[in-house]
């Protein structure tokens, strides 16, 4: 069973509640968690986890590159590029953050001037938590490209292991790197908060949810700093309410410290047992 | 015109809150202002804005479709394709599959026989709202589905630097989506100034960390911006600005009041926070 925890706007909770839920049922089964937020990786923080203890690079994208000597300046590549990735000053040149790899200006070179070369613009993180329980993340480098084909190398990864429960944790949005975690999840818990753009964008993380026909829950975040929205929520959603979680510095707390929120003494915790109780 | 972004590599930070603060800020001193919300994804300042959004343009993807009379099986667009987007077995036509392609249009010059052709399809929108005399906002918004959304941060990005041109404004202020892959690169492209926002926690300073990484690689000025200055422990942000030699330029103490006004659409009234 692959559970995903996810919510189109970032900073409601995704990573805190998924890392409270595997604690919950690490209890009863064999777990283990993926981190599919690979821009800004942060499960492992709320289960206390700043180490790996493997890393694997992997190269899920290409990058063009132009031999000068060949060119002969013709300009083709710059006129097929639909990522505007190649500049012209004296010479033509890629600009590495703009070049997605697709290689159109590869087969469009009369001379053979460019080439495509594998860039390692990752890796996989892999920890056995302190729960006795992997953790797999990965890091897609800064200004590299190639998200959602690091989050189908990180899921392959996680399939490795034994577990009945999977629990992946997505990233912010709605775009490529969360459809790419969504793909063949059983259940998704959808996280929000009472704000306009906490609901909003819930509305839109679902569209994509049922896009692939995915049943779901929400769960509403600190829902006390707007009670009146919270409702509204809970009203629009109907019976896929979960439950709803308080705003307490306790979390704040917890997380400065490193530690799991389900060991601490929060009043969110007994919140967080009665959402994992809808689920088992 | 000077372009500053607001980003921040972690989600809910307040990026939105403090683009949102500047631009109110800076209209308040009688400049023009164009804030542009490259969050397409998820574009939410015009609902803390309290508008309905305006003045609608569709931003078009291109797609390939077959022409099956000139079409020779010969699986050449399916081996090209790096998305894995074209489906193909021997002696079968390929099949296209929208979900996963990029428009790229590899496939389209890889046909040795010009059997693919591309259709537009409406892949987002732009928006422009006026929020007062001298200040306006573009929102950029994807379809849901849409894969690559670059294409659609670029279109808004330059409806919003057109819009600042012809309005004369002095500031374009670029808010963009958490995260560090392509879609906050296109954003971030260009920028002369950037508040990297963030929280005083671990999560804060990891990802911090990673946008001023990103920032650096760019070649892109940034400052910190401290939101929610007072809860979490401090020192975890001191301890990242110092190593990239970036600093703290702004902070904003965690308030009741704000959470209050950015839920009830009143961020105008709480603009002497920055």
């Amino acid at each position: 069973m692959k559970i995903l925890v996810a919510s189109g706007k970032g900073g409601v909770g995704k990573s805190m509640l998924a890392s409270s839920l595997a604690l919950l049922y690490l209890k009863k089964n064999k777990i283990v968690v993926c981190d599919c937020d690979v821009d800004a990786p942060n499960t492992g923080l709320w289960l206390g986890e700043t180490k790996s203890d493997s890393i694997e690079k992997i190269s899920t994208s290409f990058k063009a590159k132009i031999d000068l000597e060949k060119c002969t300046k013709c300009g083709k590549c710059k006129d097929v590029c639909m990522f505007f990735a190649i500049e012209k000053n004296e010479n033509y040149h890629i600009n590495p953050f703009l070049c997605e790899g697709c290689g159109a200006c590869q087969i469009i070179c009369p001379v053979n001037a460019i080439t495509l070369n594998s860039v390692k613009n990752g890796e996989i993180r892999i920890r056995n938590t302190k729960y006795d329980f992997p953790l797999v993340s990965a890091q897609l480098y800064p200004g590299e490209a190639g998200s959602g084909k690091i989050i189908e190398q990180l899921r392959k990864k996680a399939e490795e292991f034994d577990h009945d429960i999977m629990i992946l944790d997505a990233a912010a949005g709605t775009g490529c790197p969360v459809i790419a975690s969504l793909r063949g999840c059983d259940y998704v818990v959808l996280v929000t908060e009472p704000t306009p753009s906490g609901f909003s964008d819930l509305k839109r993380i679902l569209e994509v949810v049922n896009h692939f026909k995915i049943p779901y829950g929400v769960v509403i975040n600190k829902w006390d700093i707007y009670p009146k929205l919270s409702k509204k929520i809970e009203k629009w959603a109907k019976n896929k309410i979960l439950g709803r979680i308080s705003y307490d510095k306790n979390v704040i707390e917890c997380i400065v410290n490193l530690k799991p929120v389900i060991f601490s003494d929060s009043k969110v915790v007994n919140e967080i047992r009665e959402i994992f109780s809808h689920l088992k | 015109m000077e372009k500053i972004v607001s980003t921040g590599a972690k989600g809910g930070v307040g990026k939105s809150t403090f683009a949102i603060l500047l631009a109110f800020k800076l209209s308040n001193q009688r400049k023009k202002v164009v804030l542009c919300d490259c969050d397409v994804e998820c574009p939410n300042d015009y609902l803390i804005l309290g508008k309905k959004l305006k003045d609608k343009k569709p931003i078009y993807k291109e797609y390939p479709i077959l022409d099956k009379k000139k079409c020779i099986k010969c699986g050449k667009c399916s081996e090209t394709c790096k998305y894995n987007a074209i489906f193909w077995v021997k002696e079968k036509y390929p099949i296209f599959i929208y979900d996963l392609c990029s428009s790229c249009k590899a496939c389209v010059i890889a046909c040795p026989n010009k059997a693919i052709r591309t259709k537009k399809q409406i892949a987002g929108n732009s928006f422009i709202n006026k929020i007062n005399d001298n200040f306006w906002l573009v929102t950029g918004i994807s379809k849901p589905g849409v894969l690559d959304i670059v294409p659609i941060v670029r279109e808004a990005k330059e409806r919003a630097i057109e819009l600042a041109k012809e309005k004369n404004a002095i500031y374009l202020i670029i808010d963009t989506a958490p995260g560090t892959h392509c879609n906050v690169i296109e954003a971030l492209l260009d920028a002369d100034k950037t508040y990297a926002v963030t929280e005083p926690t671990p999560l804060g300073s990891h990802d911090l960390g990673l946008i001023l990484e990103l920032l650096k690689k760019l070649n892109i000025p940034g400052e910190i911006v401290l939101n929610k200055a007072d809860v979490g422990n401090k020192k975890v942000i001191e301890e990242v600005a110092k190593k990239f030699n970036t600093k703290i330029s702004i902070e904003i103490p965690y308030s009741e009041k704000l959470v209050d006004a950015y839920c009830k659409k009143k961020l105008n009234k709480m603009v002497d926070l920055i």
